[in-house]
């Protein structure tokens, strides 16, 4: 089948569909730029893993596979021995070899969004054309999981013109040759990005057969479903909770949706009251918060209530550590504290980050009104909150956290330990507090190389967290696309939410 | 003609008001218009004894009984019109949010009509440069629509008081730039009526027995712009509240917890296509409605009280 | 006349300066453009490194000489998120918005000219006041539950039009991307310029009807009569002529109702016009183009303005130049 699509190909024609399809998506944000390097976000690593390969990337299990790296081993603690694939060509002609990837690795270290999870990494080092080692600063256990952000640039085509740049136009941000199983055709930032089949991809056991595939950027959810439902496009993603019931009444229209790893929770700032620094109050607005009843209204029971930071797939992740809700016992713990009569804080919130971000907030604030204490809301555009966040202006903050290394230490490294300017930890601490459990435990996993050791530190800081109040996990945001029925989405999905678009099949040619 | 032919104002005061009184009971149009609009004024005045829950009570807010359809739909008879997405009863929110933009609505045209009938009186009393200047910017600022201006402004607003009190704030702030945005509005009819009074002979007369300027523009002129700012005022009051409403589409209005009717229907939007048609459509008609019959008002009044229509 | 243009002009300059001030300040207060623009484990100072570079934390007098200046030579800025001379991506936006504006406003005049004179020639027949009656429960429903409404029944439940988008532009002499001239560019366009003439033709047959009504009153029209001059002769060439001045001034006057309706039917329908451009430019927090945009629209709005006036008092010496003629 592939074959007769080179060859279809080859010969200039792409009308004729052998069982090749088209496909428009409509998403919530396009990538910013088509410089891989320019942006850490989710949109940015949905188009990096269409136009350019890993080296290695996340299966739907949770582990990871190979791909332009064929396989990987330790040499000491402290290095990596990659062996890369000698068989694949990029966009431009150039074969990839060694050199792009010591180039990519250079470039990722350069790069603002990208430096913090390649500082780890100290050199690296060409043994042959198809061999590197890679060398970190200190053990780093996490380092197989960083490797899956190293979409590996064609160095022949970018050298001398590789700048990133975060404000400006550069060569990278608007010329592309990577090695994925689409070519850029055309982008029209805002407004579309059009993606080609790659002819000479190096995969050929890839089932994917999407032969063009054009991303428009929707932003509104109602307009995003209209278009879906309109079938104007074929795919759109996130969908709204509360529309998830429409799309579940179309015929034609599948809903498929996971939990993600993003964990939306609250945060208790302890140094602007004092109040809160009591961990029986903590405790008490713990238990007042219903984060099942929260999943199952506002998220429509998509998402997982949580009770802990670390998602089922995360090292730290404790199976009985369930969310407690208890209005009884938080009103007595409230009176133990001293607190009967309550107290009012305050509380913001971004209303158009996370999904229902908003409803959310307010139910939160709702159920913290029935232990007596006042919540004064505000919610905010995402641009003007983090800019709240930083400052640390309310006594409550929400935030959703998506580890980017796929690991615990991630989310108590930047939610949970003491802040420090410097080095970047806590820098998302909204609780502004300096727990001396965490700050160890935080240090240790981060050497720790022994994966049941490992996980047992993990865990010990996720109990203590819980134990403490520390912060209110709320729940796991669901990952929500819906599709035409054609287009079999589920087995290119992950928990990551990055599609693996070169592997989708779609059961008939939906634009002809 | 008299001197004394327009002095008094207040008897001719009386018989236009019962002139209208009269009028309006001859036209059933009206008339039902103005049934609505007191029913509307009295719910709004009364939302608290009316609304079937407290909307300040912290039960209030359940989402136990979230997106609850209406009662005819679901049999629920706690709540008539059915819940929005929090758990609210929609017809206390209703009632509310009717309560809220008609304040909203009134407070800042009775700024327009402060900022306009005192610039309107100055620039035509006084005439000349000052009124060349004042009308230029009465134009310049009708040009930009008022939505124009009130996005603007809100978002300066928003940082000259803090974010932190923008919310509590929200309300003023609105009440603040529709009052402001179109004051030019009545300033242009006053200062025509005024053009049009300073020429007749009652004023002149005025003028030559020592009557003070201040006294001549309050006692005599002012009177006689009664009627155009009436008309005015009617419609005004209608667009002050549907651009509260398109403010707060664009999120710039009131806040979700303290819903006008126009931040109710854009919250409900989202949930149309998903099958929860009551959270829009109810306040939506409840606004449609509350404009149509103000604007039939306005109208009428201009029908029957017959201003020369001016422009500036 | 010359006098009056120049002066017109200098108020022109002046609004625009006031409109560079207030642009220039809300460029402090969106938000933080950085923010916006890296991934969640940047550190606070490669942040704050970024905002040296922009020299956002430069006095702010400086900040706003550097804008004025740029945009004396026609330099508004970088769009952050363009990446590309902010009034470029304007320029790029302007064709689906003028479009828009364009469509709308003939449905309004194929559907307000006849409506408005009907309703002036016979004010008391039931026709009439039916169209006022409409006319007026028009005018009272807000274009967002119009657009919204409109969307969901044409889109979604019937699903005979599309929802969203322009969809296919073909050239237009290369001059600009064009959706009139396919099929598909077309069906695009019926729902957001209906939304639109939806709430503008109320307005317009109310204000044809009433200057309608004027003419027909006035002397030259009463001679017309007298000469025996057929009916329909009056109505709509006599008469209809000397209404449609004023309309057209009252209109350009409304050019800026106009824009502020396009920026909410344009983010229903994601119609990718100057005004999206303009909401999305705000949740992006792109302050240059958020700027740029009210500098364009400014110049637009007080170029139409003084346009209008100056047609108008040359056409209609009965206009009295405020300031001139005692």
């Amino acid at each position: 089948m592939l074959r007769c699509l080179l060859i279809l190909l080859g010969m200039g024609f792409s009308a004729f569909s052998c069982l090749a399809a088209d496909i428009r998506i409509a998403v919530d944000a396009d990538p910013i730029s088509l410089d891989p390097h320019e942006q850490l976000s989710e949109a940015g690593i949905q188009y990096s893993h269409a136009v350019f390969d890993p080296l290695v990337r996340w299966r739907q299990n949770g582990t990871l596979e190979p791909r332009l790296a064929q396989s990987w081993q330790m040499l000491d603690a402290n290095t990596m021995r990659i062996q890369l694939r000698n068989d694949v060509q990029f966009h431009s002609g150039n074969r990839m070899t060694a050199d792009d990837v010591l180039f990519t690795v250079e470039r990722l270290k350069g790069s603002v969004d990208f430096k913090a999870l390649f500082n780890v990494v100290q050199n690296v080092d060409k043994i042959d054309d198809y061999t590197v080692d890679i060398h970190t600063t200190h053990t780093y256990p996490l380092l197989l999981n960083i490797l899956a952000y190293v979409f590996v640039m064609d160095k022949g085509f970018y050298e001398g013109q590789a700048e990133v740049v975060k404000f400006g136009q550069t060569f990278a941000s608007s010329n592309v040759s990577g090695s994925g199983p689409f070519l850029v055709k055309e982008r029209i930032a805002g407004q579309r990005l059009v993606l080609q089949r790659n002819p000479h991809y190096w995969d050929q056991t890839s089932p994917g057969n999407v032969q063009n595939m054009e991303w428009l950027p929707i932003r509104s959810d109602s307009t995003r479903l209209a278009a879906l439902l309109t079938g104007d496009v074929d795919a759109i993603s996130p969908v709204a909770p509360i529309d998830i019931a429409r799309v579940q009444r179309t015929p034609d229209i599948q809903l498929l949706s996971m939990t993600g790893t993003r964990i939306v929770m609250l945060q208790l700032n302890q140094s602007r009251r004092k109040e809160l620094q009591h961990p029986k109050v903590r405790q008490a607005m713990s238990l007042a918060i219903n984060q099942s009843l929260i999943v199952e209204k506002i998220l429509r029971g998509y998402g997982e209530a949580a009770g802990q930071l670390s998602a089922t797939a995360f090292a730290g992740h404790i199976s009985d550590l369930m969310p407690q809700y208890d209005i009884e016992q938080a009103k007595q713990l409230m009176a133990e504290a001293g607190y009967k009569e309550g107290f009012r804080i305050t509380m913001m919130a971004p209303n158009n980050r996370y999904m229902s971000d908003e409803k959310v907030a307010q139910a939160a604030a709702a159920m913290l009104e029935k232990i007596n204490i006042k919540v004064d809301l505000k919610t905010f555009p995402k641009a003007q909150y983090f800019q709240l966040f930083d400052q640390r202006a309310a006594d409550v903050m929400m935030l959703g956290w998506q580890s980017d290394t796929f690991d615990s230490n991630n989310i108590f490294e930047f939610t949970l330990a003491c802040r420090d300017l410097k080095t970047g930890l806590g820098t998302y601490n909204a609780g502004e507090f300096c727990d001396p459990l965490v700050e160890q435990g935080v240090r240790l996993a981060n050497r720790e190389m022994q994966p049941k050791q490992r996980e047992r530190i993990l865990q010990g800081i996720e109990h203590h967290t819980a134990k403490e109040a520390l912060v209110i996990p709320l729940y796991w945001q669901p990952i929500i696309w819906a599709t035409k029925r054609s287009v079999q989405l589920e087995g290119v999905l992950n928990f990551l939410n990055f599609p693996y678009w070169g592997d989708l099949k779609v059961s008939e040619g939906i634009h002809g | 003609m008299s001197l004394l032919h327009r002095p008094h104002v207040s008897p001719e005061h009386v018989t236009r008001v019962r002139h209208l009184l009269m009028a309006i009971r001859g036209d059933k149009l009206a008339l039902f218009a103005l049934l609505i609009f007191v029913f509307y004024c009295l719910v709004a005045l009364l939302a608290p004894l009316l609304s079937p829950y407290d909307v300040n009570s912290t039960d209030f807010m359940d989402l136990e009984n979230a997106e609850l359809a209406p009662y005819w739909q679901t049999g629920d008879s706690r709540f008539l019109l059915g819940t929005d997405t929090q758990g609210r009863d929609l017809l206390s929110v209703i009632l509310y949010g009717t309560r809220l933009s008609l304040t909203i609505g009134v407070c800042a045209v009775l700024i327009q009509v402060l900022l306009g009938v005192s610039i309107g009186l100055l620039s035509g009393y006084i005439g000349g440069r000052l009124d060349a200047f004042l009308m230029r910017v009465a134009d310049i600022q009708l040009s930009f629509s008022t939505m124009m201006v009130a996005i603007v402004v809100l978002a300066i607003f928003q940082t000259m008081f803090g974010n932190a009190a923008y919310q509590q704030l929200a309300m003023l702030m609105l009440i603040l730039v529709l009052g402001i945005a179109e004051w030019p509005i009545f300033a242009r009819t006053v200062r025509a009526c005024v053009f049009a009074e300073k020429e007749k002979e009652y004023v002149d007369a005025a003028r030559i027995l020592g009557v003070s300027k201040l006294h001549i523009m309050l006692r005599h002129i002012l009177p006689n712009t009664v009627s155009p700012i009436l008309v005015i005022l009617t419609i005004q009051i209608a667009n002050a509240i549907v651009a509260e409403a398109a403010l707060s589409f664009l999120g710039l209005g009131m806040p979700p917890s303290q819903p006008s009717l126009g931040a109710l229907i854009s919250s409900g939007f989202n949930y149309l296509f998903s099958g929860a048609w009551w959270i829009s459509v109810f306040p939506s008609v409840t606004l449609i409605l509350l404009i149509f019959v103000m604007n039939l008002l306005g109208d009428w009044l201009r029908d029957h009280l017959n201003p020369q229509e001016i422009r500036g | 006349m010359v006098s009056f243009i120049g002066r017109r002009l200098c108020q022109a300059l002046f609004v625009l300066l006031i409109i560079s001030v207030v642009s220039f300040i809300i460029q402090d207060n969106l938000g933080d453009p950085v923010r916006q623009m890296v991934g969640q484990s940047v550190s606070l100072q490669e942040r704050a490194a970024l905002q040296q570079e922009l020299g956002l934390n430069d006095p702010l007098l400086q900040q706003y000489g550097r804008f004025l200046m740029g945009a004396l030579q026609g330099d508004l800025g970088m769009s952050y998120y363009y990446k590309q001379p902010t009034l470029d991506v304007i320029v790029s936006r302007l064709p689906a918005t003028l479009e828009l504006s364009f469509c709308a406003l003939l449905l309004v005049i194929i559907l307000a000219t006849p409506l408005g004179v009907i309703a002036a020639i016979h004010p008391k027949s039931l026709l009439s006041r039916a169209v006022l009656f409409i006319s007026t429960l028009g005018l009272s429903i807000p274009i967002f539950i119009v657009a919204v409404f409109l969307m969901y029944f044409f889109a979604i439940e019937w699903r005979v039009l599309p929802s969203f988008g322009r969809g296919e532009t073909t050239s237009f002499l290369g001059l600009w991307q064009t959706g009139l001239f396919n099929q598909d560019g077309l069906r695009h366009l019926l729902l957001p310029s209906f939304s639109l003439a939806f709430v503008l033709t109320p307005i317009f047959i109310r204000l044809i009807r009433a200057e309608m009504q004027d003419v027909l009153q006035s002397d030259f029209i009463r001679y017309a009569w007298s000469k025996g001059i057929s009916a329909p002769r009056i109505y709509f060439l006599h008469a209809l002529k000397n209404t449609m001045l004023p309309v057209i001034t009252v209109g350009g006057i409304q050019a800026g109702t106009l824009v502020a309706y396009t920026i909410l039917t344009e983010s229903i329908f994601q119609w990718p016009g100057m005004g999206l451009l303009f909401m999305e430019a705000v949740t992006r927090v792109d302050v240059p183009l958020i700027s740029a945009y009210l500098m364009v629209v400014g110049v637009i709005f007080v170029v139409t303005n003084t346009l209008v006036d100056v047609v108008y008092s040359m056409v209609n010496p009965r206009v009295r130049i405020p300031g001139y003629s005692a």
